[in-house]
């Protein structure tokens, strides 16, 4: 446990130092792999998620949920709140399989997704936006224009999207994004995401991720608190056993 | 009288300088104006299915829907789902559009071992190109209930795409923009459009056609007719400015009030043309009439002479419009009436003023001498038409009463064969697309008429929901219903994903959970309301038959009444029962309206003419004539719908004025020559030659309308041409017979007295 920390802290130091020698110099996909790099450096992450949604008249739903996240494609998520849905668990694994549990019911039910432009439990992130592939896997990004604090880059999707190119902004001292644009077919902006993240301990947290759809004018909050990192997850706790539980 | 003569002309720079600043003002708001072809907004809201269809389109978005309807040989080749996937995806990058379903991203649902799979029915960036793999598209697609019939029509020829609009965008402007794109691909396949907003947009067009092309014809047509019979410039512009300037205020009165031209305000400029004339040739006829060497004297006198004649001549016309603003079921038929009345009130008020103030102005006055009158008497018409009329009316009275006796009864027969017409497709020509496009959306995918049942209560409850479902079996029953879609469908769905069959849990703990995996769904804004107070059932009627659409009406109300309880309120509503409602209110307004236009009629006539009897008299000509009008309508097969019930109470207005022409003109005469006989001849010479010009000019105006794009408008032309004909006729043969048997029976009752 030590060890890996003292790795983590290594390669955080590496990714700064190399900042300083590279700055001029960096192409776009070293970028977005840096980038990576700052989303997906924890080995796993266990915190509380509150998801807001917000409509258009301004109106707020809210849910609550832990969730549990070893390394970039293993994800369970927890609801806790509202009182109807507390107990729902979803466990989300490599190769966009889900499996769900309905405590009312009793047993769990394995749903295969591919229909990635259908949006996640009412929220405005579809499963695309939420797959767990790294973004240099995702898109091919090309580097716009380098402003005073951030990157600029155009990533276009590799496989069938029904995004044309999403514009994303990175920081350009620690690497972490700071907004996303996505654009439809007709080159129209249709979704931006706007992130806030803080470093906790070693690692940038995403605290908040705030996702618009245009369109609908209607808004999601993804909002995380008591965040911890590297606890040690293994295999075993992102199985359906484990789900029931 | 004579006072408001006098100050007319004192002040005749003063009414020129305002009526044309007004015009101004009045003009400049015309840039504003606006179509409205929302015919869902029209509907009362004091009707409580009315006004829950109107509540529920807006809520659930079901008048947000448009439909392309994509129509080949075979649905099932690469190239035509290529073609679907192109509409598809320029559909969804379309601004305005919210969502878009078709065959080419409709999202399909498999039960696996354990579990579902959510997918595509095609993978849309693979399309299948083997006949192998469009065989196997074709057998899964028509083994699933909720495709076919819904995605692919059942014979494989033809295939929907279903796009939302966003609530708040400019939805005619998006549908156009959807025709624009969609033709710009130019595709092979024939392509049907469909929906409200789409049909809006088309009516709209339909709309400003008919104003762009047939409001000149009709300024043209009166004026030819205007020429004609006044053989001068004056006789011709005068009246047509009038006319003019009293569209121009009523328009603009209309856009200051907030109101927007509709697919029956837009007549209200030719009516008023048609109509609005008529004053100012009064008023020009009586000042050429009267000979004095002053002229301003000369308009005084006139003027004072004509202003009441000429104001009773308005209110009548008003009444027949007025009668529309109670009674009537559509808001855009009050609004109609309301304006149309405001209108001839503009006319009637700058035919006394405007008109003596710019004859007083521009010396468009000249000294008439006696010759002039004579010569005008003795024109063709009168040569061909009026002097033989007077001959037949006084040779064989008793042939003309026996002729209209037939004919009115041949009407009263042909009044039982009189049909109604609310489907809105029936407005348009049979080649209209939009026609087309119904007939195709009826033919293929189980017509486009959307009914839908609300249901109010804990929608999460199973008690609701299962009520849900036995509402659905029981709508299924009836033959015009063939789909029927509702959130408890969802759940069942869901529940059958759960493992535990295709029902409703008996657990509300259950069904919430069960609702986490529909949250968010774009269908569910669709069917239920945000806090779950509100549900619908949403499906389609296949008949645009007026008896199915009341039977369907009595066969629901049957069910809502044995099952809508407190706890889960039923309501039923759609275009089916509006369309009976519609109906039914087209039969009670037609009558009521005429009731009221008759009896306002009757009273203003028989105080104008101080003799009940009179009044009487001088209203049997139009009667009959509606009376014919109706035997018509049944006889030739032309419906009541939106626009013809308006005619009876508007030929009923007009019409009217020339019974009163005859009748003051008659009375006058009789009093300076004594004599029946020559006061009749004297009527009919001289105020016959007015009648028959102003039907001509009126009627030119009216079967203009004949060539409009909206067909109740076409009708609508047709009748009021035949009522003014008939009225007019009637003044002329049946009213002076009248006369003539009643002073003949006054003359023996007083020679029995003495």
């Amino acid at each position: 446990m030590k060890n890996l920390k003292i790795q983590t802290v290594a390669l955080t130091l590496l990714i700064v130092a190399g900042n300083l020698f590279s700055l001029n110099a960096q192409d776009a996909t070293s970028i977005l792999k840096k980038m990576d790099n700052v989303m997906y450096s924890p080995k796993d992450m266990v915190d509380k998620n509150k998801i807001i949604l917000v409509d258009k008249a301004g109106k707020q739903e809210s849910r609550e949920a832990t969730i549990q996240q070893k390394g970039i494609d293993k994800r369970m998520f927890r609801f806790t709140a509202p009182a109807s849905q507390a107990g729902i668990s979803v466990l989300s694994l490599p190769d966009n399989i889900m499996y769900l549990y309905l405590p009312a019911f009793g047993k769990e039910r394995r749903i295969a997704t591919s229909a990635k432009n259908q949006n996640f439990a009412g929220t405005d992130f579809s499963y695309d936006d939420m797959e767990a592939k790294s973004f240099a896997e995702k898109f091919t990004p090309k580097l716009l224009k380098t402003e005073n604090d951030v990157f600029v880059l155009e990533l276009t999707p590799k496989l069938g999207s029904d995004y044309s190119k999403v514009v994303l902004t990175v920081n350009k001292v620690n690497y972490y994004p700071e907004s996303m644009e996505y654009y439809d077919k007709g080159n129209t902006k249709i979704k931006v995401a706007k992130y806030t993240f803080k470093k906790i301990g070693n690692y940038w947290n995403a605290q908040e991720i705030e996702m618009t759809d245009l369109k609908k004018n209607h808004k999601t909050k993804m909002q995380m608190s008591d965040v911890k990192y590297d606890t040690g997850l293994t295999d075993d706790d992102f199985t359906v056993r484990k789900l029931k539980q | 009288m004579n006072k408001l003569a006098e100050a007319i002309i004192k002040f005749k720079w003063f009414i020129i300088i305002a009526v044309l600043g007004l015009t101004a003002v009045f003009g400049y708001q015309l840039k504003n104006i606006k179509i409205n072809s929302d015919i869902i907004s029209s509907l009362p809201d004091d009707d409580p299915a009315a006004a829950l269809y109107k509540n529920i389109g807006t809520q659930f978005g079901g008048n947000d829907m448009g439909m392309i309807v994509l129509e080949t040989d075979n649905i099932f080749k690469t190239d035509v789902l290529q073609h679907i996937k192109q509409i598809t995806d320029s559909l969804k990058i379309t601004q305005g559009i919210s969502t878009v379903t078709s065959l080419t991203n409709v999202i399909d649902i498999k039960n696996a071992d354990g579990g579902i799979e959510i997918g595509k029915l095609v993978d849309e960036y693979n399309l299948p190109d083997t006949k192998q793999g469009l065989d196997s598209l074709k057998a899964y697609l028509f083994s699933k209930e909720m495709y076919k019939g819904t995605v692919v029509s059942a014979d494989g020829t033809a295939t929907l795409i279903m796009f939302t609009f966003l609530h708040d965008c400019d939805k005619q402007a998006v549908a156009k923009d959807v025709k624009n794109k969609v033709a710009s691909l130019n595709l092979p396949e024939k392509l049907y459009f469909g929906g409200l907003p789409m049909m809006m947009n088309d009516i709209s067009d339909l709309i400003m056609a008919d104003i762009i092309w047939l409001l000149p014809i009709v300024f043209l047509l009166i004026a030819i007719v205007l020429l004609i019979s006044f053989r001068s410039v004056k006789g011709v512009v005068l009246p047509l400015l009038v006319a003019g300037i009293s569209v121009i205020w009523t328009l603009g009165i209309m856009v200051l009030a907030g109101y927007e031209l509709t697919m029956i305000s837009n007549e209200i400029p030719i009516i008023l043309l048609a109509v609005g004339s008529a004053y100012t040739i009064h008023v020009i006829n009586r000042i050429n009439q009267t000979f004095h060497n002053n002229r301003r004297k000369a308009i005084i006198q006139a003027l004072s002479y004509i202003a009441l004649p000429v104001f009773l001549a308005a209110v009548t016309t008003a009444i027949g419009f007025i009668s529309f603003i109670f009674g009537s079921y559509l808001t855009i038929i009050r609004d109609f009436g309301l304006f149309t009345s405001i209108g001839v009130a503009i006319s009637f008020i700058l035919s006394i003023t405007f008109v003596p103030a710019i004859v007083s102005v521009f010396s468009v006055y000249k000294n008439k001498n006696e010759k002039d009158l004579t010569s005008a008497r003795e024109s063709k018409l009168t040569r061909y038409v009026l002097q033989p009329l007077v001959n037949l009316l006084f040779k064989h009275p008793k042939y003309i009463m026996e002729f209209w006796s037939v004919l009115i009864l041949l009407s009263i027969g042909g009044m039982f064969f009189i049909k109604t017409s609310v489907n809105m497709a029936d407005y348009f020509k049979k080649d209209n697309a939009t026609r087309v496009s119904e007939g195709i959306m009826q033919k293929k995918f189980g017509g486009s008429l959307p009914v839908f049942v609300s249901f109010k209560g804990d929608i999460q409850s199973p008690q609701v929901l299962k009520m849900m479902i036995k509402t659905e079996d029981y709508m299924k029953k009836f033959p015009a219903i063939s789909t029927t879609q509702s959130v408890a469908d969802l759940v069942i769905e869901m529940n059958g994903v759960m493992g535990e069959g295709k029902l409703i849990p008996n657990e509300k703990a259950k069904i919430e959970q069960l609702w986490f995996l529909l949250d968010g769904q774009d269908i569910m804004s669709q069917l239920v309301t945000e806090n779950l107070d509100q549900g619908i059932i949403q499906s389609k009627f296949a008949s645009v038959d007026s008896k199915s659409m009341e039977d369907f009406d009595k066969y629901m109300n049957d069910f809502v009444a044995q099952n809508s309880t407190d706890k889960c309120k039923i309501e039923v509503t759609g275009m089916p029962t509006v369309y009976n409602q519609l109906n039914k209110s087209l039969l009670k307004s037609q009558v009521s309206s005429l009731i009221l236009a008759i009896s306002l009629v009757l009273v203003i006539v028989g105080l104008m003419l101080r003799s009940f009897s009179k009044g009487v008299y001088a209203t049997i000509p139009i009667i009959a004539t509606i009376a014919v009008l109706f035997g018509f309508m049944g006889v030739f097969g032309i419906p009541l719908d939106i626009a013809t019930v308006l005619v009876a109470s508007i030929a009923l207005g007009i019409g009217i004025d020339y019974s009163i022409h005859v009748i003051t003109h008659f009375n006058h005469a009789l009093k300076e020559k004594g004599d029946i006989d020559l006061a009749l001849e004297d009527t009919i010479l001289i105020s016959g030659k007015a009648v028959i010009i102003n039907v001509i000019s009126v009627s030119a105006g009216f079967l203009v309308l004949l060539f409009s794009q909206i067909v109740p408008l076409q009708n609508f032309g047709l009748l009021v041409t035949i009522s003014m004909f008939g009225s007019g006729f009637g003044s002329l043969t049946l009213l002076p017979v009248i006369l003539i048997l009643d002073s003949r029976r006054k003359k023996n009752s007083s020679k029995i007295i003495k």
